[in-house]
C-alpha cells in the first residue's frame, strides 16, 4: 500500500475532515466537471453552476524581520489547512467553494502591521484573518480588523484580545491559564517546590513572570527568587550563579529562545539539580532542541496546542512533518485548527460576507474534527471571543520529541520526574 | 558568600576575554586609520557563520577553526580598507561613519537574507562542560575562548612594539604626515591595521561559537560593550582597551550578582561615566599606542 493511500484509509476511517489524495480528488473533479458539461449540453444550469466563487481568508505572519523563524512556519501550515480544506470539498453550502489564502508579511513590525492589515482588507474582499503569532502585532492587527468589521482568530495569548473586541477570537488558552498550569505542573515533579522566577524585563516576560507572582500562593508554590533581566545577554552565568545561591530547586524561565539557550546550558555547567519550566514561544518549537540537543531532555513548558494530543493533530502533524521535516509547532498546529473552524462558520453562514461569518464564529460550538483541535477537545466562544473550553496543555522534552503530558485528559505520555 | 564573589569575578573575567577580541579591533583601527568601524559587530558575526559552517559541513572544531576564520577576514579587511575606505579618508568625517554604518547595515541584512532569523549552534565535546574546584566552576568552552583571547592580544603587543610594520604601524596613528615622510605607506599600515583588526574579531566568533549562538543580530550584543570599553580604556590605546574589557566584564557580573539582574549594564556606565568624571580621557592617561 503506498504511503498516500494509507494516509487517505486512515482519514476515511476516522470519518472526520478527509484528506483525501490527489487522485480522488481528480477523480471527483472530473465527475464535477463532467456533470456540468452535460447539463450545460441540457441548457438547464449553467455552465459556471458547479464553480462557485473561491471565499478569501487573509493571513498575516512575520516572514520577514526576527520573528521570521516562526512567521514562516506558521505560512506553511496555512497553506496546508486550505488544501485540507479544499480536498475535502470546500465549502459546500457555499456550492463546494474553495478557500483562497492570501498571506501577507507583517515584517515582525508594529507599524508594518498596521498598514498590512489595512491593506489586506481594502484590497480583497476578505471573511475572515488569521494571524499573526506575536501578541504585539495581533493586538494591532485586531483593532484594524475591528473597525474593518472583519473576523479575526488568533491562537495569540495576550488577555487584552479580549477587551473591547467583537471581532476577535481566541480558541486557545489565554497567558493568564499559562502560570497556573505551570505551578500545578512544578508541585507534580517536586514536592515542596521552591521556584525560581527569572524572566526577561519586557512587556510580555513582565505580565507573564506577574501571573506567576499572584497565583503561586493559592496553588502553595514558594517563590525565591523573582529576578528580571536584560533580555540578549551575552552570558547567563552571573543569573544562573544567582539563582543558585537562592536554593530553589525549579526554575521558570520567561524567555526568549536565545536567552533560554545559553540558561540551560549554563545550568547544566553549573552542575545545578533544578527542575526547568521554558514556558512557551521559542521552547516549544523544533529549533529549541536542535540548539539545546540532549540537554532538553526531561524540561517542561506550556502550550496552547501540541501535535500529539488528539488523532486529529497527529495527522495533521504527520502531513506538515512530511513537507518540512519537522514536528508541527504550538502556533503553528492551533492554526489549522482555526483554518476549520472558519470553514465551519463558513458552512453556517452560507455566506462570505464578514459579518455573518463573525455571527456563526460567535455560535461555534464543536467537540469532534479538526475545527476542535484544541487541548480539550472542545470549542465553544463565550461573549468575550474567548474558548470557555480553553485550556493550556503542559509539555515536556522526551526522546527529542515534545511530549503532552498535563493535564491528564490531554497527555499522551506522563510527566517525568528529572 | 565569598565563594559567590569568587564565582562572579571567574564569570565577569571570562567574558571580558571575549569583550577585549572585540574592543582592542574598534580601537586598534581608531588609533591607526581614525575612523570608528560601526560594522565591527557584523564581522564577529561572520567569523561565527563561517565556524558554524566549517563546523557542521567538514566537522572543524570551532576553535580550530580559527585558522581559516582569521585570514579570511584578514584579507576581507585589507580589501575593505583599500576599495571603500581609503576613498572617504580626508578632513570630513560624515563620509567615514556613514561608510562603516552603511557596511553594518548591509551586512545585517545580508545574513538575514543568506542565513535567516534561526539561531545556529554548535556542539562541542567540551560546550557544556565545566571544571569543578572546590565550590566553584570554570566552563571549558569559556576557559578556552580567554586564553586563546589572551595570547592573541599579547601576540598583537609584541607586534606593534617590536617589529617594523608594527612601529610603523604606531608611527601612522601618532602623526599620519610625519610618518609618511619617513618612507611609510600608510595606505598599507592601513590596511594591515584593518586586517588584523577584522581577524580579531573573526577570532572573537570562532572562540564564541562553542558557546553561544550565531544569528545575524549577534554582533550588535557584543559591539556595545566594545565600543564602552574602548572609551573607558582611552580611545585607540591597545592595552587600555584591554584591561578596561576585563573590569566591564567583571563590573556586569558583580552588579547581576549584587544590584540585579537587569542592572549589568547599568554598573557597566556608571563605571564609564565616574571614569570620565575623574579621567576625561580613559585609564589609559589619554596616550594612544
Amino acid at each position: 500500500m503506498t504511503k498516500d493511500r494509507r494516509q487517505s484509509v486512515l482519514s476515511n476511517a476516522s470519518g472526520t475532515g478527509q484528506i483525501l489524495s490527489k487522485r480522488q480528488s481528480r477523480r471527483k473533479f472530473l465527475l464535477k466537471a463532467g456533470g456540468a458539461v452535460a447539463a450545460g449540453a441540457f441548457g438547464a444550469v449553467p455552465l459556471r453552476g458547479w464553480a462557485a466563487d473561491p471565499v478569501n481568508i487573509g493571513a498575516l505572519y512575520p516572514t520577514t524581520g526576527g520573528m521570521a523563524q516562526i512567521g514562516v512556519g506558521c505560512v506553511a501550515a496555512a497553506k496546508l489547512a486550505v488544501e485540507m480544506v479544499n480536498e475535502a470539498g470546500g465549502i459546500k453550502s457555499l456550492g463546494g467553494a474553495r478557500l483562497n489564502l492570501i498571506v501577507s508579511d507583517v515584517q515582525s513590525d508594529t507599524t508594518v502591521t498596521r498598514t498590512e492589515t489595512d491593506r489586506l482588507i481594502t484590497e480583497n474582499k476578505l471573511s475572515a484573518i488569521h494571524g499573526c503569532f506575536a501578541s504585539a502585532l495581533t493586538l494591532i492587527a485586531s483593532e484594524v480588523a475591528e473597525r474593518a468589521k472583519v473576523p479575526l482568530i488568533t491562537g495569540s495569548s495576550s488577555d487584552q484580545l479580549n477587551k473591547g473586541r467583537t471581532y476577535t477570537f481566541t480558541p486557545f488558552a489565554r497567558a493568564s491559564q499559562f502560570a497556573k498550569a505551570q505551578l500545578q505542573m512544578a508541585k507534580l515533579v517536586g514536592d515542596k517546590p521552591k521556584v525560581a522566577v527569572i524572566f526577561e524585563n519586557t512587556a510580555f516576560g513582565t505580565s507573564t513572570s506577574n501571573g506567576l507572582k499572584e497565583l503561586a500562593p493559592a496553588e502553595g508554590v514558594e517563590i525565591v527568587m523573582f529576578e528580571p533581566y536584560s533580555a540578549g545577554f551575552t552570558d547567563a552565568s552571573p543569573l544562573i550563579n544567582k539563582v543558585k545561591a537562592s536554593g530553589a530547586n525549579a526554575l521558570f524561565s520567561v524567555s526568549y529562545l536565545n536567552d533560554l539557550i545559553l540558561i540551560v546550558r549554563t545550568v547544566k555547567q553549573v552542575g545545578l539539580n533544578v527542575a526547568i519550566n521554558g514556558g512557551s514561544g521559542g521552547f516549544v518549537i523544533p529549533d529549541f532542541y536542535k540548539n539545546v540537543g540532549k540537554l532538553a531532555e526531561g524540561l517542561q513548558g506550556v502550550a496552547h496546542w501540541n501535535h500529539d494530543m488528539s488523532d486529529d493533530a497527529q495527522k495533521v502533524n504527520a502531513e506538515y512533518k512530511k513537507r518540512t521535516g519537522d514536528f508541527l509547532f504550538e502556533y503553528a498546529g492551533g492554526l489549522v485548527a482555526q483554518t476549520f473552524m472558519i470553514a465551519d462558520a463558513l458552512e453556517r453562514a452560507g455566506s462570505a460576507d464578514p459579518q455573518k461569518v463573525r455571527e456563526a464564529l460567535s455560535t461555534l460550538d464543536v467537540s469532534s474534527g479538526y475545527a476542535a483541535m484544541a487541548p480539550g477537545g472542545k470549542v465553544k466562544f463565550g461573549p468575550d471571543g474567548k474558548n470557555i473550553y480553553g485550556h493550556p496543555v503542559g509539555v515536556q522534552w522526551q526522546n527529542g520529541d515534545l511530549a503532552s503530558v498535563f493535564p491528564k485528559d490531554d497527555s499522551r505520555a506522563p510527566l517525568l520526574k528529572t | 558568600m565569598l565563594e559567590t564573589v569568587a564565582q562572579a569575578v571567574i564569570n565577569g573575567l571570562l567574558i571580558g576575554g571575549i569583550y577585549a577580541l572585540v574592543s582592542i579591533g574598534v580601537t586598534l583601527i581608531f588609533g591607526v586609520v581614525k575612523i570608528v568601524n560601526f560594522a565591527q559587530g557584523e564581522f564577529v558575526m561572520i567569523g561565527m557563520y563561517l565556524s558554524f559552517y566549517l563546523a557542521t559541513q567538514f566537522g572543524i572544531d570551532p576553535i580550530a577553526s580559527l585558522v581559516v576564520t582569521m585570514p579570511v577576514l584578514f584579507v576581507v579587511g585589507a580589501l575593505i580598507q583599500h576599495f571603500l575606505i581609503r576613498r572617504v579618508l580626508g578632513p570630513n568625517d560624515m563620509p567615514q561613519i556613514f561608510l562603516t554604518f552603511a557596511l553594518s547595515l548591509l551586512l545585517l541584512n545580508l545574513a538575514l537574507m543568506l542565513f535567516t532569523a534561526n539561531y545556529r549552534t554548535v556542539h562541542t565535546s567540551y560546550s557544556d562542560e565545566a571544571l569543578h574546584l572546590g565550590g566553584l566552576y570554570i566552563p571549558v568552552a569559556k576557559l578556552i575562548a580567554f586564553v586563546v583571547a589572551m595570547i592573541l592580544s599579547g601576540a598583537l603587543w609584541v607586534f606593534l612594539h617590536t617589529t617594523d610594520l608594527g612601529k610603523a604601524m604606531r608611527a601612522a596613528s601618532q602623526n599620519r604626515d610625519v610618518a609618511t615622510l619617513m618612507g611609510i605607506n600608510p595606505n598599507r599600515v592601513f590596511c594591515v591595521a584593518l586586517g588584523i583588526a577584522l581577524a580579531l574579531a573573526g577570532a572573537a566568533g570562532s572562540l564564541l561559537m562553542p558557546f553561544y549562538s550565531a544569528y545575524p543580530f549577534v554582533g550588535q550584543v557584543f559591539v556595545l560593550m566594545a565600543f564602552v570599553a574602548v572609551v573607558l580604556g582611552t580611545l585607540g590605546n591597545v592595552m587600555g582597551a584591554l584591561i578596561a574589557s576585563l573590569m566591564m566584564g567583571i563590573a556586569e557580573s558583580l552588579g547581576i550578582q549584587y544590584v540585579g539582574a537587569d542592572s549589568g549594564l547599568l554598573v557597566v556606565f556608571a563605571m564609564l561615566l565616574l571614569t570620565l568624571a575623574f579621567k576625561p580621557n580613559g585609564l589609559g592617561g589619554g596616550r594612544a599606542r
